[in-house]
């Protein structure tokens, strides 16, 4: 039995060429968490959302291929060390939990306000993994069609 | 005041789903309505009149813009909860797959033979 895979023609040949301008926004998004509304969390879940888009429109095998779901996994729980990494550097050179030891920069600039971009960087990667194997893992539960118990 | 009582409503709409829909799905999604009736009450208590969000705009003056900001606190608070919420919500549909898995159904009347 043939099933998972994919939506039409059409909607395969949009994705493709949207789910980059998505990725794209979504980098965007977490790159001026420190300036503008947003975030790692807003744009980790538009990061996921993409990667969505793509199973939705390919299918679970095509995913599969396409990416490594177990190298996402190592990723996604390699970055909740790195910022407790971050925070125990704060501790050790700033003085407190979390607290900044790099240059504060000049206001409005990308590279300014020390730790929090690079926070930012770690927490939308996460959220973005995190939240696509959640959704992934929902996928891969085969479910047969309704009928009697 | 009233706003705190049309978000007491919507609260309400909620256990009002939680309690009377026979459909998993839906009452999964009264418990996602009961969470932002939940979060929308914090964030109204940060609410001020004539008040601007609390993101520094370039060119204005900090010192001044700060006193017409509204408090950023439960809205840092906020996104903390909607992300346990996703994680919640995430959960409760994985246990109704497995449920649809074993029984077939989405309605809890139908549900019975809970061992084995």
């Amino acid at each position: 039995m043939k099933h998972n895979t994919g939506m039409t023609l059409i909607v395969r040949t949009v994705t493709r060429v949207s789910v980059w301008l998505i990725f794209l926004y979504g980098m965007y998004i977490i790159l001026h968490g420190h300036l503008s509304p947003g975030g790692g969390f807003a744009g980790g879940v538009i990061i996921a959302l993409g990667f969505l888009n793509i199973l939705l429109a390919y299918g679970r095998d095509f995913v599969d291929e396409w990416l490594n779901i177990h190298l996402m996994k190592d990723i996604e729980a390699s970055m909740a060390t790195l910022f407790l990494a971050l925070g125990i550097l704060g501790m050790s050179f700033g003085g407190a939990f979390l607290a900044n030891f790099l240059s504060k920069g000049e206001l409005f600039r990308l590279l300014s306000a020390g730790t929090i971009p690079i926070l930012n960087i770690i927490i939308g990667v996460k959220v973005s993994m995190a939240l696509f194997i959640a959704v992934w893992t929902l996928a891969i539960l085969h479910i047969s069609k309704g009928g009697k118990e | 005041m009233t706003v705190y009582l049309l978000c007491f409503v919507l609260l309400l709409v909620g256990i009002y789903g939680v309690l009377t829909k026979r459909d998993l799905i839906k009452m999964i999604l009264s418990l996602g309505i009961m969470g932002y009736a939940a979060n929308l009450m914090i964030i109204l208590f940060a609410y001020k009149d004539g008040a601007m969000y609390a993101i520094l705009t370039k060119g204005a003056d900090p010192q001044q813009v700060v006193q017409q900001m509204v408090d950023p606190l439960p809205q840092a608070l906020i996104l903390t909860s909607i992300v346990i919420e996703l994680g919640i919500t995430a959960m409760l549909v994985a246990l109704a797959i497995r449920l649809y898995e074993k029984y077939k159904t989405f309605d809890i009347t139908k549900i019975r033979r809970l061992s084995g």
